[in-house]
Parts: C-alpha cells; sequence; structure tokens
C-alpha cells in the first residue's frame, strides 16, 4: 500500500531568516505505520507537490495553525481524485472540528500502538471519522527511534550546511502556561521518555546537531540529570528549551553538549540577568523568546525591554507577538473579552495582530514588534549573531573531533533550490 | 478529591463533565438558590486538577449540563464563570468572575456571551440582590 504524508507549507514571517528544519511530526508518526506500508513523503516547503493519484492513502500531518488552510486545500484536491484522507498532528488537535470538515479522518492524540488499526481499518474501507487518543497517551516505553528514512535529507541544507535534525526525551507539561496549548495536547503530565530509549535513538541519529523540542526539560531534576549524563558519551550538540538553573544541572548540561538554549525573557528582572549570566557561565548561549502584546505590557514596558535584552547580552532574539491559538488560556480570555477580530488563521503566524491589545492599538503594537526586531539587531544583524552562534558549536566539534565539514555539492543550494534562483 | 481551599468560598464540589471529544473534564460548582427563586450557578476553572477541557472552550454545553442536572427553567438560570486567584505574579492568573448569557433553543444553551463582573457584584447576586 502506498501511503502519501504530506506536510503543508506555511508562509514565512516577513524579513525573518528563512530556514527549513526537517519536521518532527511526520517522521514520529511514520515510526508506528505498519512495516507492509510504504510511506512517500513531500514537506511542501521544501519540494513541490503534485497531487496525482498515484496513491492509496493519505496523510496529512500538520504543527501549526498557519499550516491547517494549505491542508485542507491538498486534502479536497485528493479527495475530488477519490482518495481517503486522514490527519494528524498538533494543528489538527487544535483544528480538529473545522478539519473534520475536510477529511475522511481526523486522529488526535498519540500514534504509537495505534496505527495498525487505523490502517487495518483502512483496508477494510471501515475507516472511522474520529481516532480520539487524547486522554489516553501511550507507554512511553513504546516510543522508538523516529523514522527520519522518509526524508529527503539534502533538502535541508543552506548553502551546504546541514540544520539540526529535531529530537524529543519526554512529552506533557505540569504548568499552564498562558500561550500555550500543552495542557491541551499532551495532557497535564510530565511524562520522559525512559534514558535507555532516548539514547538509542540518540545514538542512530547521524546529524551532530540536534533542536530538542520538549516544551521543558526542567520538570524533573533526577531525569534531567540522567538525561545528561547518558548523553556525555554521543557528544551531540544540542539546542533545547529551558534547562534547570541549578549549578550542578547546567554543568551536566555544558558536558553533554548544550549549545544554546531558548529563555523566555518577560520582564527586567535581576532573575532573567542572571540566569543569562549563567548560562553563559557555563558555555552555553542564550536565544531570548520574547512574547509582545501581554495586557501587562505598555508601550513603554516594550521599549524598556528591548533596552533590557541589548544590556545582557543575550546571543539571539525572537519577538513575537501574541497569537491566541486555540485551547489556550490566552485564546480563552481574549474570547469572553471578545477582543479577537481576525479568525483567518494565516495570520496566527505570531507576526500579525489578530486580537484587541489592552494599551495600545493593533497598529502601534505591530510597530512595536517591528522595532524590537530592528533595534535589537541594528548593530549586529541576525546572520552575523548566527554565525556567531555557529563558530562556537564548530569550536567544540572541533576540540572534541565530531566536526563534519560542509557539502560542497550543495554550497548552491538553500533547501535544495538554487541560490542564483532565489534571489 | 479534596477542595482546593483557595477555592472553596465559591464552590460546594466538584461536577463532571464532558469536554472536547468527550474527554473527561471537571470543574468547581456552587449552586445557589437565591430569595428571588432564580438559580445562581457558578464554575470554577480548576487549572490543574481539571483533567480535560477548560470551563471557557465548552461553557455553552458545560451550562446546558448544569441547568439539566439543577432541574431549573432556562428563565429562572444565571450562570456565573469563576478563575480564581492562583497566586501567580502573572496578572492572567489572577481572580475573574464572567456572567455568561446565553441563547436558548429548546434544548441547549449556545452563542455565549460574557460580562465581567467584580467580587461585590458576585456576592450581591449570590444574595439575590
Amino acid at each position: 500500500m502506498k501511503f502519501k504524508l504530506i506536510y503543508p507549507r506555511w508562509e514565512k514571517l516577513e524579513g525573518q531568516t528563512i530556514f527549513n528544519l526537517p519536521p518532527h511530526g511526520p517522521v514520529v508518526m511514520a515510526a508506528a505505520v505498519p512495516d507492509h506500508v510504504e510511506i512517500d513523503f513531500t514537506d511542501e516547503n521544501v519540494e513541490d507537490l503534485i497531487i496525482d493519484d498515484n496513491v492509496d492513502f493519505v496523510g496529512i500531518s500538520m504543527m501549526l495553525t498557519t499550516q491547517v488552510k494549505r491542508g485542507w486545500e491538498i486534502a479536497d484536491q485528493y479527495r475530488k481524485l477519490g482518495k481517503k484522507v486522514i490527519f494528524g498532528g498538533i494543528s489538527t488537535m487544535l483544528h480538529a472540528e473545522e478539519t473534520m470538515m475536510h477529511a475522511d479522518s481526523v486522529f488526535l492524540g498519540e500514534v504509537e500502538g495505534r496505527l495498525d488499526d487505523v490502517f487495518a481499518d483502512f483496508g477494510k474501507n471501515e475507516l472511522k471519522k474520529i481516532y480520539n487518543f487524547l486522554s489516553k497517551p501511550p507507554d512511553m516505553s513504546l516510543i522508538g527511534p523516529a523514522n527520519r528514512n522518509i526524508l529527503k535529507k539534502d533538502l535541508y541544507y543552506h548553502k551546504g550546511f546541514r540544520m539540526v535534525d529535531l529530537f524529543h526525551a519526554s512529552r506533557g507539561c505540569i504548568y499552564d502556561c498562558y500561550p500555550c496549548a500543552v495542557r491541551y495536547l499532551g495532557g497535564r503530565g510530565f511524562r520522559p521518555r525512559p534514558i535507555d530509549k532516548v539514547v538509542e535513538e540518540l545514538s542512530q541519529l547521524d546529524n551532530n546537531r540536534l533542536f530538542i523540542v520538549d516544551n521543558s526539560l526542567a520538570l524533573d531534576t533526577n531525569w534531567e540529570k540522567e538525561l545528561f549524563k547518558a548523553m556525555i558519551p554521543l557528544k551531540k550538540k544540542w539546542v533545547s528549551h529551558t534547562i534547570e538553573d541549578k549549578d550542578e544541572v547546567l554543568d551536566l548540561a555544558a558536558q553533554a553538549g548544550a549549545w544554546y538554549v531558548y529563555q523566555a525573557v518577560f520582564d527586567t528582572s535581576d532573575y532573567i540577568r542572571n540566569r543569562i549570566k549563567q548560562y553563559h557561565d557555563y558555555g552555553i548561549a542564550v536565544e531570548g523568546t520574547i512574547l509582545l502584546g501581554l495586557d501587562n505590557q505598555t508601550e513603554d514596558d516594550i521599549k524598556r525591554l528591548v533596552d533590557f535584552l541589548l544590556e545582557i547580552d543575550l546571543d539571539l532574539a525572537e519577538f513575537t507577538v501574541l497569537a491566541p491559538f486555540p485551547h489556550t488560556k490566552a485564546y480563552s480570555d481574549l474570547l469572553k473579552q471578545n477582543r479577537i477580530f481576525d479568525k483567518d488563521w494565516n495570520h496566527y503566524n505570531a507576526g500579525k495582530v489578530v486580537y484587541q491589545p489592552k494599551h495600545m492599538s493593533p497598529e502601534r503594537l505591530t510597530e512595536l514588534y517591528h522595532y524590537a526586531w530592528d533595534t535589537f539587531y541594528k548593530d549586529e544583524p541576525q546572520t552575523m549573531k548566527m554565525f556567531n552562534l555557529i563558530n562556537k558549536v564548530m569550536s567544540k566539534e572541533l576540540s572534541d573531533g565530531t566536526y563534519s565539514p560542509r557539502r560542497r555539492d550543495l554550497a548552491n543550494l538553500s533547501f535544495g533550490k538554487q541560490i542564483t534562483d532565489l534571489v | 478529591m479534596e477542595i482546593n481551599p483557595a477555592f472553596d468560598k465559591y464552590m460546594d464540589h466538584y461536577f463532571d463533565y464532558l469536554g472536547f471529544w468527550d474527554s473527561p473534564s471537571k470543574c468547581g460548582l456552587k449552586l445557589v438558590k437565591r430569595k428571588d427563586g432564580k438559580t445562581l450557578a457558578i464554575a470554577t476553572e480548576i487549572y490543574r486538577q481539571n483533567p480535560g477541557t477548560p470551563v471557557t472552550e465548552v461553557v455553552a454545553p458545560l451550562a446546558t449540563q448544569i441547568l439539566k442536572t439543577s432541574k431549573e427553567a432556562p428563565g429562572n438560570f444565571i450562570f456565573i464563570e469563576h478563575t480564581p486567584d492562583l497566586g501567580s505574579k502573572l496578572s492572567f492568573y489572577g481572580e475573574t468572575f464572567d456572567m455568561v448569557e446565553f441563547e436558548w433553543d429548546g434544548e441547549n444553551f449556545s452563542n455565549p456571551v460574557w460580562t465581567r463582573l467584580s467580587n461585590e457584584q458576585v456576592d450581591g447576586m449570590m444574595e439575590g440582590l
């Protein structure tokens, strides 16, 4: 059976450096597909999708809200050809009711141990409209290595430099953060993978640079320390979200190859200042993630925050405006106050203002969003700061013998396209 | 499950309801029979103690379930959504009350509209003022 798995394209943020990472959801899903199924994967962000009837069954995997409309469009075209379409992934769960109108089936929840039945149902022409496992997470020991063989790996290079591979060591989160939907998607508990399973998958990865996509590694100190200890011999270099700020944890993280971390910067406190310094003391770089447009931010607060970011010597900063994704507290609050004025999901890219901010107009918040990007990168552009970060990881790799030179044969390509064509 | 002491002024017990995709969900509930004969329902979001869908996201079907449990007539039913103070330094987790008004189609509530209330207004409404 030929299963066409598609990761729909989305429009990248205006003015931002474009880079495409190999997607994570599809490779995790592919690992749970029965062996007799042949998977043909297309990531529309790096290659064109040809829609024809040379497939038996179609799967659409969506992570972002900005992918859903394109995903629905693709599904509509396949269904006109008489093909059955199933949807899965994070934004399928966030937009399940709407997605059902474009689907023969939607899969909600996590796939491990569940897809044999789905494909058997398809084979019997008894596909269910919903496979709902949202409240039934699988046994974490069932999560084996993702199936990255479905990726066309040469498409994830820019000028011969390979992008990081995505990897996960845990699921779920104990927190109810204002803009986050993980409580709905991954349940309200922290579910770490067994360390031996994590090491098994890491050992098989042919990429030395990784992005550990877990919501937070800082939710179970003992597990976190055991994870880092087990990672040390593998000599991987990695990016992640928050790590605990205990010295013994940071020390182990640095030994395990922590390259840089994403750290939310939500105020100008000494807590944040010290936290950034602490990462730097262990040789771990920091990319600040700064959410603009919260109800406790005035115009002056935003300007002060940008000044503060320059003072604390962040290595990179990423600014976003609040996007009230469904199933978040932000969405609930703004919905109750009737402040969401734009329901075009293509605009939920965290760069467009889709709601009425409390202390300013939407237009003013948009101006401040651009002001933040422009001011932070005025003296040293984003590409230069990124180059500095890459130099840091290259130095580490050269010193421990893991450095791989860039691919000369791909030097004129950016994500599969000739660079001259992109100018 | 014990009632979180921080929540108990406006809840007497937990109420189980079905959230999105029939996910088992739970909120706090206080039902007050007022002097004017109307029933006031206060549904409290209990955050991490709620394993399923938040109150706001399914407020209309939740209010319908509570109405049917209370055996009250829709016209005599007042619904308030409560989010308790979680003691967070983030303002988003302060205490709020919203009266929610719905359309009634004979079977179910729909089209919720929220109106923010002060604590004093809620206390007054509990007395039937």
